[in-house]
């Protein structure tokens, strides 16, 4: 497992795609903040000024998100940035990283060289895994920057970064990745295709929560149901929402406990993984 | 399993549904020797070669590296192995250097040690740094033969290692080959283009709709398709003094002369069981087959059969 771990490891240094996903959550993390910023600045600047008619509230609500974006609340608007962007990222990169095996027919090519069935998939999932915990690392590292450039733009209070909280809260986003990740790779390994992987995972992630919300809001009573899906799991987990917007998402009253969702997303986790497994275990290599 | 015995299959066989891809074959490479098998496309020898790496799970029968048991002990299996496939794969973004580096790692020991060492005997070193995707066909399939040594392996599977390769590039293959031999590794070389088979080959193998149809030196592969041709003024008393003679396996009847299956030698005798029988030939002339009509030979009249299902 060491040796392919250490042939993967070395193949995804030289590979392009890695680093782009790096640099672009790096530029998102630092940029969204300050492009935000920047944005409710100057809304707030023409409501004083009488530029736009000032509503009641909207002001108090401004100032309510651009205290957010302090460093000391990282844990909630800079892993939510993190996370909502890195789930698409790194969906495409588990997808890619198995699918492109296939593609260039490099699978064959390290199986006939000895390497195990099992060890093969077991050091590509944990070099995928390894990849998206310094994904997460990284662009964590670039949301606290962006907070202090903001925190320097806005010349108040100096506040400091929770290490603990954000660690906290980059952890549960992290483990939510996974199911994704894992039912990415599956895919991307029983079709043969990085495409069809990447199509799964996203068609689940955008999906499936809309159709629990949907359901949710129009009966309570279906939270029986979707809070066995991915989606609820994960903002159960994560206790903030998909979008952008920092407020509870509807139904959040009607959410599984952490525990229960820790657990279906290991569940799911461990299904994917294992019929990757099986799959990769029980196919001829005749292609790819 | 004999010490020297570095590949040994027995019964091994492919069913894909209806089709049999191969069909009990039984073969055995030993060390300082090239095998070749031969046959043309869709004969079942990738689907062989598949099963020997563990790359396709056989239907029956099994093959066995080195002493180990490919199915159940593959990584032991393979660990003494150097294969090349028929189509060259490696990841097209890295270097030829940095592919070789990448199997080196996965291979372990000594490889990674080994991946200078043998970019220059393919003669690569002066393009390792270009992209795989970069190389042309010829380069591609060297890189390919280039891995199957970083491991130093004991057999070295070659699957059509001359496909896209000039003559000078073709030769080198073949002088390679002839010289892993000599390094006491066994060759397994799948191909189908004959002359290089008998250019470089021990023995050779031929399949046909995943059977073996024929085994054996190239000389006695040739020998199947080597007779005498007779002219006789009587060619139905001639055919029956011969057909009893010993050594003489077939004898064909055409108008003018006798086409007679013998071993290699018998000319003179041939002529005085004639001459025993008061039947005077004009002309006794030995007609040898190259392999490339043997196999020709072999491979239509097998194609008349209806494959296995």
């Amino acid at each position: 497992m060491f040796r392919l771990l250490r042939s993967e490891v070395y193949r995804l240094r030289r590979r392009f795609m890695p680093w782009v996903l790096l640099l672009l959550i790096v530029v998102a993390g630092v940029g969204f903040y300050v492009v935000v910023y920047a944005s409710l600045q100057a809304q707030v600047e023409a409501m004083r000024s009488g530029a736009i008619p000032s509503q009641p509230g909207a002001e108090e609500a401004m100032r309510e998100t651009l205290e957010a974006m302090r460093p000391d609340r990282v844990q909630s608007f800079g892993v939510q940035i993190v996370s909502g962007l890195g789930s698409v990222m790194l969906i495409v990169f588990a997808a890619s990283h198995v699918g492109t095996e296939f593609a260039w027919g490099t699978l064959r090519t390290l199986l006939a060289h000895g390497a195990g069935r099992t060890t093969f998939l077991g050091a590509k999932l944990l070099s995928t895994a390894l990849f998206a915990a310094l994904f997460m690392f990284v662009g964590i590292v670039a949301a606290i920057l962006g907070s202090y450039v903001v925190q320097a733009i806005a010349a108040g209070e100096t506040r400091g970064v929770d290490l603990g909280a954000v660690a906290n809260s980059a952890g549960r986003a992290y483990y939510t990745f996974l199911p994704y990740m894992a039912l990415a790779s599956l895919i991307a390994l029983w079709a043969r295709s990085a495409g069809a992987g990447i199509a799964a995972g996203l068609v689940v992630l955008l999906t499936e929560g809309l159709v629990a919300q949907l359901l949710v809001s129009l009966n309570t009573d279906y939270a029986k149901i979707v809070n066995y899906g991915l989606s609820r799991n994960t903002s159960a987990l994560t206790r903030v929402v998909t979008t952008t917007s920092a407020t509870p998402e509807p139904g959040f009253s009607t959410l599984p406990d952490q525990g229960q969702a820790a657990i279906v997303l290991a569940i799911y986790t461990v299904v994917f993984l294992a019929l990757a497994f099986w799959r990769l275990r029980t196919r001829d290599i005749t292609l790819g | 399993m004999a010490d020297d015995v570095v590949l040994q299959t027995s019964g091994l066989t492919k069913r894909f549904g209806d089709l049999t891809a191969v069909d009990n074959l039984d073969l055995e490479v030993r060390r300082g020797e090239v095998v070749g098998l031969l046959g043309p496309n869709g004969a079942g020898k990738s689907t062989t070669i598949g099963m020997v790496l563990g790359l396709v799970a056989p239907t029956a029968g099994g093959a066995q590296v080195l002493g180990h048991e490919v199915r159940t002990h593959r990584e032991q299996a393979l660990a003494g192995v150097g294969p090349m496939l028929e189509v060259t794969s490696f990841y097209p973004h890295l270097s030829g250097r940095e592919n070789l580096v990448a199997v080196a790692l996965l291979r372990g020991g000594g490889a990674p040690a080994r991946v200078e060492v043998v970019l220059t005997r393919l003669g690569l070193a002066s393009r390792s740094a270009s992209k795989f995707r970069t190389y042309s066909l010829g380069m591609r399939q060297r890189l390919g033969v280039a891995s199957t040594l970083l491991g130093d392996p004991a057999l070295v599977i070659l699957d059509e290692p001359a496909n896209g390769l000039d003559p000078a590039g073709q030769r080198e293959i073949r002088e390679l080959v002839r010289e892993l031999a000599k390094e006491d590794r066994g060759v397994l070389l799948a191909s189908h283009i004959l002359h290089e088979v008998e250019q470089v080959c021990d023995r050779v193998l031929v399949i046909m709709k995943g059977k073996l149809i024929a085994s054996g030196t190239i000389a006695q592969i040739a020998h199947r398709g080597s007779y005498y041709e007779i002219v006789v003024p009587d060619v139905g008393r001639a055919s029956s003094a011969l057909r009893a003679l010993p050594g003489v396996t077939e004898i064909r009847e055409t108008p003018a002369a006798l086409e007679v299956v013998a071993d290699a030698g018998r000319g003179a005798e041939l002529n005085r069981a004639l001459a025993a029988a008061g039947i005077y030939a004009s002309a006794i002339v030995p007609r040898t087959s190259s392999l490339e009509d043997v196999f020709l030979e072999l491979t239509e009249a097998e194609s008349d059969v209806p494959a296995a299902s």
